[in-house]
C-alpha cells in the first residue's frame, strides 16, 4: 500500500502497529489548481514491452509446445483477446477516473519523494476502482462466451465473481472511510464465504510420500478444516501483498509477476495432463488470471516509477482475493502458495513488529537522501529494508526492480521444485 | 434519491435534466463540530411494530393458512431469523458508520427543511452502505444454512449476490466519485450481465387468451428479446426507484412495501402449488426477500421523518437491483411490474422533463413553507408533487405516509387483479 493522507481528517484513528505505509499527515505546501491537472502520459513503451514477454512464451506454449484441444485453443484465445480489450480500457478509463477521485479529496502524498519537488504533487489515490471494474466486466463478459448454460463451472465462476466483487466492494469502503486495521484484516473473511458454499471440491490433501509411514495414511480428509484453511489463504493472500508495498509499483508489480506464473503453470497443467476435470480447473483460472494479468498492466502503466497514481487498498485485496479465489477453485492453492514465497517470508520477517513485539512505526519505509536520491534501509523488519540492507543504498525504481527479480526467480525456482518434486513427495 | 451536496466541489459536471432531488450548493452557516457528533436514536418504536405487522399475517400463511413441506418452513423460519439478526446489526452499524462518512465528507443538507434550524444540520449520506453491506453477509449466510453443495439453485444465488454485490459497488462508486447522470443510467446495465447467464429459463412468454385468435400462438419464445426484456427491468427497476424521491424515508418506504407485497405473493404462490421447481423459486425469492426487508426496516429507523441520515444512490441501486433480480430468477417479473405501479406511473408522468420536452429544473421538489411548515406541490411532473396539487399542502411526513399508502393500495390492488384475471388470460 503506497503512500496516501488526505488533509483535514480530524478524529483519526490511533496509529495501530500498521505496517502500511501512509502517507504524510501534514500536506506541504499549497496543491496545484484541480482544473489545470492532468495526468502524466502511461509508461506504455514499457507495459507493452513487458506484454509482450508474456504473450510469446504463452502462445507458444499454448499452440505449438502442448497438444492442447482446439476447442480449449479457441476459448483461451478468445480470453487473452477480451483481456487485452481491458487493457486498453483500464488506460483510457484512468484519467477520467483521477478527476473524479481528486475531486473528492482521494489522494496523497509520495513520502519516498518527500523533500523534492515531487513530494508535494497531490497523487490521485484508490484507482485499484477502475481495475477492478474493468476485470469485473471483462470477466463477466468472458463467462458469456466460454460458457454454456448447463456447464458445471457456472457456480464456481459466479462464485468466484461474487467473491471478488464483495472484495473489491469492502476495499472499496476501506479506502473512502478509512476503517480501522482490525476490521480491515477481518474484511477478506467475509468476501471469501461465498467461495466456502462453491467449492464442492475434495476437501482431502495428499500426504507427502516420504510422511506416509509416519501418518498412517496416504490420503487424510480434512473437512471442515480445509475450509478453515481457505479461508486463511484468502486472509493471508490480501494482507500479505499489502505489507510487502510502499515503492512505486510493486503491489502491482508482485500481483504481475505471481499472476504470469500462475498462468504458465495453469498452461503447463492443461498440456500435461488428461483428465477433463483437472484440465476445465486450470482453464477456469486462465479465464481469471488474464483480466487479471492485463487489468493490472494497464494501471501499471500509470504506477510504474514514478507513480502518477496509487492503488489503494482496493487494489490490493482485489488481487490478493483473485489469485486466492483462482488457486482454491482450480485445486492448486499450495503451488500458489510457493509463488507467494516472497510475501510469506516479508511476513514472517514482519511478525515482530506486527504483533508488537518490536516497536512498528505507522510507516515501516526507508529513509530517502534528497541530496542523492537514494534509499537508505531502517531498521524495520521488512523485505525493502531488508535488501536495502544487505545490498546497499539504491533508488526507488532500482529497488523495486530487484524485489521483482527476486518475486520472478522465487516463481521459477517454485517451477523447478515442482518439477524435481514431483515424483518424490506427490 | 434524498437531498446532498457536498461543500467545496469544484468542476461540477453540468447539471442535465436530473430528475433526482440534490442538495443545496452553498451550505448555510457553520456545521457543528464533528467531534461531538452523535446521530439520533432510530425509531425503533415504529419500526418494530411494522416488523411485527410484517411477521404476524406472514407466519400466519406460513403455519396455518398453507400446507407448506416441513423442510421448506424449516428453511424459511431460518431465513427469518437470519433476517432479524441482519436488523439488529444494520441499527447497531448505522451510528458507526455514520461518524466515518461524516468524517469524509459524505454529507448532505435537508432541502425540504431549508431556512429551519434542521436545514442547517449535517446529515450523513450513503448509509445504503451499510443495508447493502449487512444484507450480502445474511445473503451468503443463509445460502450456507438452505442449500446444499449440489443444489440447481446454487448458480442462481450466486449470480444474484454477484449482481447485487457489483451494483451495490457502482452505486457505492456513484455516491463518493459522482459520476455523471448518463454513466448512472447506464451502470445497472453492467451490473446485470451475471443474470444473463444464470437465467436458465424459459424465454419464452404466456399469451393472454383473450389476444390468442389474433397473435395465433398460444405460447410465444422471445429467445433473445426475452434477455433483452430483463436487462430493461433491471435498469428499470433501480432507476424508478431512484425517482420516486425526495421525502424523508420515501425510497426506503417504497421498497419495505414492495417486497412485502413480494413476500407474501412468494408465500401465496408456494402454498397454492404442487410444482417443486416452481415452489424452490419461490422459495429463492423469499431467502432474497426477508434480507432486504429487514435490513431495509433497519435503515428507515433512523431515515423516516425527520430524517437523521440519507440513503444515497448505493441504497437505491442496490434496492431496485434485489428486487430486479428476484423477479426475473423467480419468474414473476410481470407480477413485480404490478408492484411497481406507482413507479411506472412516476415515470411515464416524468417522462416529458426527463426527456427535456418541458425544462426540468435541478431539482423537482415542492416548495417548503417555513412559517407553516408545509409543502406546496409546484408544476413539476412527479407523483411528490402531483399528490400535493390533488390533495393540497401537507407536511412532509403526512405526504410521505399518503404516497406509501398509495403504493400499498397498489400493491393491494395488483392481488386482487391476479386474483380476478387468473383464470381470464392465463
Amino acid at each position: 500500500m503506497a503512500v496516501r493522507r488526505r488533509p483535514s481528517i480530524p478524529n483519526q484513528t490511533a496509529a495501530p502497529p500498521n505496517p502500511d505505509p501512509g502517507g504524510d499527515p501534514q500536506p506541504p505546501n499549497a496543491a496545484p489548481s484541480l482544473d489545470q491537472f492532468s495526468l502524466a502520459p502511461p509508461k506504455l513503451g514499457l507495459i507493452l514491452s513487458v506484454l509482450a514477454l508474456f504473450l510469446i512464451p504463452f502462445f507458444y506454449l499454448l499452440f505449438v509446445h502442448y497438444q492442447v484441444e482446439s476447442d480449449l485453443r479457441y476459448y483461451i484465445s478468445i480470453c487473452v483477446a477480451l483481456s487485452l480489450v481491458g487493457f486498453v480500457f483500464t488506460v483510457g478509463l484512468i484519467p477520467v477516473a483521477t478527476r473524479y477521485l481528486l475531486r473528492r479529496n482521494m489522494f496523497g502524498y509520495d513520502i519516498n519523494k518527500r523533500g523534492t519537488p515531487q513530494g508535494e504533487v497531490k497523487v490521485p489515490e484508490t484507482l485499484g476502482i477502475v481495475t477492478a471494474i474493468v476485470f469485473l466486466v471483462v470477466a463477466i463478459v468472458l463467462q458469456l462466451c466460454t460458457l454454456t448454460a448447463d456447464s458445471d463451472w457456472l457456480v464456481e465462476y459466479n462464485a468466484a465473481l461474487a467473491c471478488i466483487c464483495f472484495m473489491t466492494l469492502l476495499g472499496f469502503v476501506d479506502d473512502v472511510l478509512d476503517v480501522p486495521w482490525r476490521v480491515k484484516l477481518a474484511l477478506p473473511f467475509f468476501a471469501s464465504l461465498p467461495l466456502m458454499m462453491a467449492y464442492a471440491g475434495h476437501t482431502s490433501i495428499i500426504i507427502p510420500k516420504p510422511l506416509v509411514p509416519y501418518v498412517g495414511l496416504s490420503v487424510l480428509d480434512l473437512g471442515v478444516i480445509y475450509k478453515v484453511y481457505m479461508i486463511l489463504l484468502v486472509i493471508f493472500c490480501t494482507n500479505s501483498i499489502n505489507i510487502h508495498a510502499g515503492l512505486n509499483g510493486l503491489e502491482v508489480g508482485q500481483t504481475v509477476v505471481i499472476s504470469f506464473a500462475v498462468l504458465i503453470h495453469n498452461l503447463m497443467q492443461i498440456g500435461a495432463s488428461t483428465d477433463i476435470d483437472y484440465k476445465q480447473a486450470h482453464a477456469f483460472s486462465i479465464y481469471i488470471m488474464w483480466p487479471l494479468l492485463t487489468t493490472s498492466l494497464g494501471l501499471l502503466a500509470f504506477n510504474w516509477y514514478p507513480s502518477s497514481v496509487f492503488v489503494g487498498d482496493t487494489y490490493t485485496y482485489f488481487a490478493g482475493m483473485s489469485l486466492a479465489v483462482v488457486g482454491i477453485l482450480g485445486h492448486f492453492s499450495e503451488t500458489l502458495l510457493l509463488f507467494f514465497l516472497p510475501q510469506i517470508l516479508n511476513f514472517l520477517y514482519s511478525c515482530p513488529q506486527l504483533f508488537g513485539f518490536v516497536h512498528c512505526p505507522r510507516h515501516r519505509l526507508p529513509r530517502f537522501d534528497t541530496q542523492t536520491g537514494l534509499l537508505t534501509g531502517t531498521n524495520d523488519m521488512n523485505l525493502v529494508n531488508l535488501f536495502l540492507r544487505l545490498f546497499g543504498r539504491c533508488t526507488e525504481k532500482s529497488l523495486c526492480i530487484r524485489l521483482l527479480i527476486f518475486q520472478a526467480l522465487s516463481c521459477l525456482m517454485c517451477f523447478g521444485l515442482r518439477y524435481i518434486l514431483a515424483g518424490w513427495y506427490k
